[in-house]
């Protein structure tokens, strides 16, 4: 097994086999203003990463920032978690988002009191650098959006 | 020759479902072959088509079973495929199966589920272990987060109880149907537990909101296997046969947040016209089914998307027992993968139990007159469908 003292401390699941051509995705993790492809085509947003687009076919995606503001689609309240790093952090909210943009993101929901969520409570992404190798995107609960 | 309808399932065996770590793979999985066999009153030796997995192997004997299988028969196989879809692996299988005798391809082919011995990962009976797996299948997008297959389907229940007010009882009437199967079936993991009841299962541990752990499946080692040949070599044969009057596959979605619904799946309406169509009966018709339940929201979008009742009143029709061996639709009469076995490609132990209700042999289980039925097998959450419409022929 491969590990670093950088990622020892960390035990909870990171990434693994991540395409080259996903990157864009987890870089703009990295500099805390995500990028979801967007097709020039057609203008839908994909997630995750696709390499042709969904609705009309199109391979000519763009990396494009977004707003991260969304409201909750559906979600669920974890309880049982899959490793025990993750039992330590139970109960948590894992969220659907439908974005402001129209597309859907899955994430885990930061919240003190997981009894509060709803469905279409307002959201917008947080961000934490969990290694120094890799950051993560989170929801969070937020002010209804503006518009 | 050529029509699916030409072909039927005529053995079936399946072990006691449980721990199985004191056996091995291939043993359980000759023991369930030979079973089927001895049911049809078939020779082992009238294999010759095999579909999805043999006996386990090492490198070329696990990516080629057929081979290794035709070296200890003593004569080639003439037929292998593999559609693994999951749970619905088994319900894929009779498809390809029947596919084969009825094209000259094989003349008798047989389909295993064996999971057994000191199994790793999904087939480990060490929980922690099982669960772990499991839960790195929906990928890194969403495995970092903590995602578990229990959390995968208990979006979907709360979404479905927002958008047509389903409730907890309501799913919890599933798996009291279910239980109450389980505990007239010998072989079942879960039936020594006994009865439950509605209240037992909404105070029952909640594991993902809204799912309780009694709504979800056992984790659990088991096996089983059927035989499928033509319809008439099954005339000559020991049991009633049950013809695979009709069939039908959707697959959906990958990416949970690709798709529109999380409560409407296409996928699941395709398989189940196809199959109707093809069988060319009505939903009206069918005395029981069988739909994958890994978690009891399973059994009522199946049934909706399925046709039995309209989007978003499936709460309604599990209602009151609605899926209990008196009920509305029986369903899942064996305890299915709550009550009766989730091991592996489980979807072969509700394909068997509706054998057994058309043949008439499910005892106290037994849903009066059953004649036709429908097999629905899911792989993932809701992911892949396949469907199909078994009868006495």
């Amino acid at each position: 097994m491969t590990t670093t003292t950088t990622t020892t401390e960390y035990r909870k699941f990171l990434p693994e086999g991540i395409p080259d051509s996903q990157m864009p995705f987890w870089e703009s993790l990295k500099a805390k203003a995500v990028k979801v492809q967007r097709c020039d085509d057609c203008g839908a947003y994909l997630y995750i990463p696709k390499d042709i687009c969904s609705k009309c076919y199109s391979t000519q995606l763009t990396w494009t920032p977004i707003s991260g503001h969304g409201e909750v689609y559906t979600y669920t309240i974890v309880r049982r978690a899959p490793t025990p790093a993750y039992q330590e952090e139970a109960p948590y909210v894992l969220a659907h988002v439908t974005m402001d943009e129209g597309f859907r993101m899955i994430a885990k929901l930061n919240t003190a009191a997981p009894e509060d969520v709803r469905i279409g409570m307002p959201v917008r992404i947080t961000y934490e650098d969990v290694t120094p190798e890799w950051t993560l995107m989170f929801f969070e609960p937020a002010p209804a959006a503006t518009g | 020759m050529g029509k699916l309808a030409d072909a039927a399932i005529v053995g079936v065996y399946q072990t006691k479902q449980g721990d199985l770590t004191a056996k091995t793979q291939p043993s359980v999985w000759w023991e369930c072959v030979r079973g089927a066999c001895a049911d049809a009153g078939l020779s082992v030796g009238d294999i010759d088509g095999l579909i999805n997995d043999g006996p386990s192997g090492v490198g070329l004997r696990d990516m080629m079973p057929a081979p290794g299988l035709a070296e200890l028969l003593g004569h080639p196989i003439r037929f292998h495929a593999r559609n693994i879809v999951g749970a619905a692996s088994s319900a894929a299988g009779v498809n390809l199966a029947a596919y084969a005798v009825t094209h000259g391809l094989a003349e008798v082919v047989v389909v295993a589920n064996a999971v057994a011995g000191q199994a790793r990962g999904y087939g480990s009976v060490n929980r922690d272990e099982a669960v772990a797996t499991m839960a790195k299948l929906s990928g890194p997008y969403e495995y970092v987060y903590g995602t578990t297959r229990v959390s995968d389907y208990a979006t979907l229940a709360m979404r479905h109880m927002h958008e047509y007010g389903t409730t907890p009882e309501q799913l919890a009437e599933i798996a009291v149907a279910q239980r109450h199967g389980a505990t007239l079936h010998p072989l079942s993991v879960n039936g020594h537990r006994g009865d439950i009841t509605v209240e037992d299962v909404v105070s029952s541990r909640m594991i993902a909101d809204p799912l309780h752990l009694l709504d979800c499946c056992a984790i659990n080692q088991g096996a089983g296997a059927y035989l499928v040949t033509t319809v008439d070599h099954a005339r000559s044969l020991r049991q009633t046969p049950v013809g695979v009057l009709g069939y039908g596959e959707g697959h959906n979605h990958i990416d949970p947040n690709a798709i529109e619904s999380l409560t409407e799946f296409q996928g699941a309406k395709v398989s189940a016209d196809t199959a109707f169509g093809m069988a060319g009966v009505s939903r009206d018709d069918i005395d029981v089914a069988g739909i994958s339940d890994h978690f009891t929201i399973g059994v009522l979008l199946g049934l909706e998307d399925a046709g039995f009742c309209k989007k978003g009143e499936g709460g309604s029709f599990v209602d009151q027992g609605g899926t209990s061996l008196t009920g509305r639709l029986p369903t899942n009469t064996s305890g299915g993968f709550l009550s009766f076995s989730h091991a592996g490609m489980c979807g072969i132990f509700t394909l068997i139990e509706l054998v057994d209700q058309l043949r008439g042999n499910a005892g106290e289980r037994q849903v009066k007159d059953a004649s036709l039925a429908f097999l629905n097998g899911v792989g993932g959450a809701q992911q892949a469908h396949a469907a199909a419409i078994l009868g006495r022929v």
